[in-house]
């Protein structure tokens, strides 16, 4: 395999830091440094990149609706959702009487560290991965479920009927909504063959798992969108919220830094819903390749591979912005039947399906190994 | 529809029927039936309307309080919901001050109920039978009937607070038993242990400050408690205080989305008393600006009942077409929401050179949206699990509790005041009225788009014609109008508004009444949504399209 | 046959959708409606009829044509304007009424157009300046008529006056 030249990677920068704390300090107080500085990063990325969205959703939002949306603060309202953190920063807390204190607090953190541990394990690029465990896609299954009970205990200790209701729609939700998330990922793992995400972006170099898997491929693609839509709360399943019937469902009791908490870990979960179908389906940060055609690789190698991640994960998320600014919320019965009726039965047949494909040989890379293979 | 002598002998055989029960009633034929009789005969009397076989008094139009300074009564407006042309007046009146009593008709009229209540509070007549007999509009403490002539408004009498006080869900109540006997007990609303949840008063989706208390089981809604009049401003009371021009401007605080046909009804009901002609050219502005309004309301209604289904986008698009209609209003009339345009004799600007040109543009742009909606949210899969077979309202509910406008006629009942009592130009153009027979909440969601593409083509044939000539007519500064009942109902984009006037004939009137479309709609909310889904409940009161000052008059 | 209902079902209802989303594609490049103001206070239009601010007209030489007969205060609904007045004695020895102040609250205007409408010698207009924010309710207390105006001398004889004194009288009796 030839080697591409890659300018703008971050890789020799990478490296030139580690060997600079190798070199200075003993290997265990290197290994410290490392983690502290990566986690400073992965914090201020998650950040940053939900400042971003938010303002990016407000003014998408707009354009759909004929509107400008934010324009006041800086050219074409960019530093909105920065004046809006600093204002959610320096809000007073609001102190609910009767609400259960310990859980009324801890709640919001439950949700951002779940969003973050899932945020931590994503792969942004090459070698841009903080943790690459061999059960990447289990892993982040199991933190990304955890944030469910931060809702709840929202909504429970907030002693407000809306909250309550809105958390027990989200309960009910999540659930459900997981079982698909985690049926059409392992589609994917029964295809690619491995949990770990570096494999599994490596084995979608000459192609994505979605062409490579065809039918089921796509299908599970679908349904993962969909159920990953639907985990992050968001229109038209933001029945938890609900503003129009629940107020502001499991957090109108919040205000302040712990409202930040929600209104943060809601867009990162979007993010991360587009992340891993990113990864999973279209190929993670590899930019595209085709065999044989080498000057054509090295020009997309010249764009570097995290700028390949966010702009398909950046392409995913504006469908799933215009997915939200179309349609009117579903029910929580038509939500139900619509995960227990239909994906979930589809969900299982596909799993089959694949697992057929893949044992007699039907993928793509196995019927044109000159076009695709490895 | 009925020639002149149908309804002679239909009148005639109505006649006998009320001096079969009440031989001492008094019968006046002059406009209308109007039929005095004792405050003992009236349920009688209007049951044997109700149950009369041939023609079915089956819809109470309005139910009005009256202080006549030394009786207190009622007046009952009823009419048929198979022909609206027909109707009867039964009026009954008491002396008694201190304790008046009269049989409820909530057995009969769905509608009843809350107009009961209403007439309680601002009265203080208190209906026997009515199984909750609370005040409406009031709260519980309010001392006085406000509404009565000998009220006496001193502010240390009811000041205003700002602490808040509990809800006390019992509601007093007194029924007749077997031997006939009143006793007065009190019940509680909901039950021990139910989950209630206050919908509103401040709440996204009651579209102002309406209260709905709400039983919960689960996301199931089991019952459904109606309290309104927070922003209760006593325009009616306010009008007995002013003259006839003055009154106007408070009509289009009532329905504000509806502001320019509700003050329509009230210039009409003027004129017909004081006998003023209105000139040609102010009937087609009068009619064209109408068919605007009820255009834009029923745009409002589209995108804040889109908006309640959890589509913010749609809510954008029909306040940007709205936005049209609200610039020519701007240009003709100098108003947007509160357009100020008719005025007793006519109109108060003639319209602007553009008019014609901007309406013009207007009806196509307004077509192409419609087919934009469509595509958007008509046939939208989850719109539709949203909609279809949610809050069903049969025929006959929809008549008993008044629905009219776009929900009545969604319920199978052909009950547009245009058609049956044409005013302004609306017997010289051609329309179809829209009827649909599910009931559901689409079914009221489609009426209004089918209906907005009815007024285009109303507009359309008028919008060449408008003659020239004044646009008001010569009318004398101080306008008096007999002495007497008047009463003017139109199709507003809700439903069949009404203005009642008792005149003494002086410049003031003596009692002012607005029959208001959106109390009807809300009235029937427990009812249709029993059963339902918190959501469902949402989606419902938005496809039923109420407007609180409306409600709260 | 339930099968194929099961996934004609899905199928219509994902086309549906695709309908709803072509369209909100389509408005993604549509112009957008939304006004800047205030920035484009130069290219505003506010059309002529427009209600705002009751004024009264002074013309160069600071006169106006209110007769202080105080119709528009009669006729006003809600007691937005007051009228006050004083006689003098002109030259000719009669008794005549001249205006002190008119008042108007734009906080408790409706703008109903009432006292436009009435007023016998049109000596008040609504304007179409609708930026009357202030900070401080006493300013809404608008003083209509100019420091040291006076009456605008008719240079024929006017019609108007003649009809409505006797409704002016009427209206006072009452």
């Amino acid at each position: 395999m030839l080697i591409y030249s890659q300018p703008l990677e971050l890789t020799k920068l990478l490296a030139a830091i580690n060997n600079f704390l190798q070199g200075n300090l003993s290997p265990g107080w290197a290994n410290l440094v490392k983690g502290i500085l990566v986690g400073i990063l992965i914090l201020a990325a998650y950040a940053l990149i939900a400042l971003a969205l938010i303002y990016i959703e407000r003014k998408v939002a707009a354009f759909f609706q004929a509107r400008l949306g934010p324009n006041r603060l800086g050219k074409y309202g960019v530093i909105q959702s920065l004046a809006d953190m600093i204002k959610i920063l320096i809000k007073e807390v609001i102190h609910i009487n009767k609400a259960d204190k310990l859980l009324f607090y801890a709640a919001p953190f439950f949700v951002i560290v779940a969003s973050v541990l899932a945020f931590g394990a994503l792969p942004f690029g090459m070698n841009l991965h903080a943790l690459d465990f061999n059960i990447g896609v289990f892993y982040l299954l199991a933190v990304s479920s955890l944030g469910i009970i931060g809702i709840l205990l929202a909504g429970w200790s907030s002693n407000n009927k809306y909250s309550m209701i809105g958390a027990m729609r989200s309960g009910a939700q999540f659930i459900s909504y997981e079982l698909s998330a985690g049926f059409s990922l392992m589609t994917i793992v029964v295809l690619s063959g491995s949990m770990q995400f570096s494999e599994i972006i490596e084995g979608q170099r000459y192609c994505w798992n979605l062409f490579n898997g065809h039918l089921p491929a796509m299908i599970a693609f679908v349904i993962y969108l969909i159920s990953g839509h639907a985990e992050t709360n968001r229109g038209p399943f933001d029945l938890p919220e609900a503003e129009s019937e629940l107020t502001a469902g499991y957090h109108t009791e919040y205000s302040g830094l712990q409202f930040g908490f929600f209104y943060l870990s809601e867009y990162l979960n979007m993010f991360i819903v587009a992340a891993v179908a990113t990864t999973v389906f279209l190929g993670g940060w590899m930019p595209i390749q085709i065999k044989g055609w080498e000057t054509f690789n090295q020009a997309m190698w010249y764009i570097p591979s995290w700028a390949w991640f966010f702009g398909k994960a950046g392409l995913l998320m504006f469908f799933s912005l215009w997915v939200r600014w179309s349609f009117p919320r579903l029910r929580i019965d038509l939500l139900l039947n619509l995960e227990w009726k239909y994906l979930l039965p589809i969900n299982l047949v596909n799993l089959l399906v694949m697992v057929v494909i893949v044992l007699s040989e039907f993928t793509l890379t196995d019927l044109f190994p000159a076009l695709f293979g490895k | 529809m009925n020639n002149r002598d149908a309804y002679d002998t239909a009148m005639n055989e109505i006649t006998q029927v009320i001096q079969q029960i009440a031989p001492d009633a008094q019968i006046e034929t002059k406009q209308r039936l109007t039929v005095t009789v004792r405050p003992d005969q009236l349920h009688p009397v209007i049951e044997a309307l109700y149950r009369n076989e041939t023609l079915r008094f089956d819809y109470l139009i309005s139910l009005t309080g009256m202080d006549w300074g030394d009786r207190l009564g009622a007046i009952y407006q009823l009419s048929s919901s198979v022909d609206l042309t027909q109707e009867v007046i039964v009026i009954t009146a008491m002396a008694d001050r201190d304790n008046p009593l009269l049989y409820s008709v909530t057995d009969l009229y769905g509608t009843a109920h809350l107009n009961e209540r209403e007439i309680y509070a601002l009265f203080g007549i208190r209906f026997i039978n009515n199984p909750d007999m609370r005040r409406f509009l009031l709260n519980d403490h309010w001392r006085g009937f406000p509404f009565r002539k000998d009220y006496i408004h001193d502010p240390k009498l009811n000041p205003e607070t700002v602490v808040s006080s509990e809800i006390i869900d019992m509601a007093p109540r007194i029924m007749e038993r077997e031997d006939g006997a009143l006793v007065e007990e009190t019940v509680a609303v909901f039950g021990e242990e139910d989950y209630i949840v206050n919908i509103g008063p401040q709440h996204p989706s009651t579209h102002g400050v309406m209260h709905f208390r709400t039983s919960l089981d689960g996301e199931i809604v089991k019952k459904i408690d109606v309290h309104s009049g927070y922003i209760h401003r006593g325009i009616e009371k306010l009008c007995e205080s002013m003259t006839y021009p003055q009154m106007l401007h408070l009509t289009d605080r009532l329905d504000y989305l509806s502001a320019n046909i509700n003050r329509h009804a009230l210039c009409m009901c003027i004129e017909k008393a004081a006998e003023i002609e209105v000139p040609e050219r102010a009937q087609y502005i009068r009619t064209i600006m109408d068919e605007l309004q009820r255009i834009s309301s029923h745009l409002l209604a589209w995108a804040t009942h889109c908006n309640d289904l959890g589509a913010t986008t749609a809510f954008i698009y029909g306040m940007r077409e709205r936005e049209h209609i609200l610039d020519i209003f701007d240009k003709t009339c100098g108003g947007r929401l509160i357009v100020n345009q008719n005025v007793v004799g006519g109109v108060m600007f003639d319209i602007y050179p553009d008019f014609q040109k901007d309406v013009k543009a207007f009806i196509p742009y307004m077509r192409g949206r419609l087919k934009e909606y469509d595509d958007f949210f008509s046939h939208n899969a989850i719109a539709l699990g949203r909609m279809v077979h949610i809050g069903l309202l049969s025929r006959e509910d929809a008549i008993s509790y008044g629905v009219t406008g776009p929900a009545g006629r969604a319920s199978g009942w052909s009950c547009d005041v245009r058609r049956y009592k044409p005013y302004a130009l609306y017997d010289r153009v051609e329309f179809k009225e829209i009827v649909r027979t599910e009931g559901d909440s689409y079914a009221r969601y489609l009426n209004r788009l089918d209906e907005i593409e009815e007024s285009l083509h109303i507009i359309e044939q008028l919008i060449d014609n408008i003659p020239s000539g004044e646009v008001c007519a010569k009318v004398k500064p101080i306008i008096r109008i007999p002495a007497g009942q008047f009463f003017q109902s139109v199709e507003t984009g809700k439903g069949e508004f009404g203005v009642f006037i008792e005149s003494s004939g002086d410049k003031n009137p003596t009692r002012v009444k607005f029959r208001s479309p959106s109390l009807s709609a809300v009235s029937v909310i427990p009812l249709i949504s029993k059963g339902a889904f918190l959501s469902d409940l949402i989606g419902i009161t938005g496809s039923m399209d109420f407007v609180i000052p409306d409600i709260d008059r | 046959m339930k099968f194929t209902k099961y996934i004609g079902g899905i199928f219509t209802a994902l086309r549906s959708l695709a309908g709803g989303m072509i369209v909100t594609w389509k408005e993604l490049f549509t112009p957008k409606v939304t006004m800047e103001y205030p920035e484009n206070r130069k290219t505003l239009v506010i059309s002529d009829r427009w209600r705002s601010e009751l004024i009264m007209p002074h013309d160069e030489n600071n006169e106006h044509a209110c007769t202080a007969c105080g119709i528009c205060m009669i006729n006003c609904p809600n007691g937005t304007i007051q009228v006050t007045s004083s006689s003098i004695d002109t030259e000719d020895g009669k008794k005549k009424k001249i205006l002190d102040k008119h008042l108007w609250d734009y906080g408790s205007c409706t703008f109903c157009n009432l006292c436009v409408i009435t007023c016998p010698s049109d000596a008040i207009i609504f304007n179409n300046d609708f930026e009357g924010a202030v900070f401080d309710r006493s300013k809404l207390l608008h003083r209509l008529n100019h420091e040291g105006s006076k009456l605008r001398e008719k240079k024929k004889e006017s019609p108007a006056p003649a009809t409505e004194a006797p409704a002016k009288k009427e209206n006072r009796e009452a």
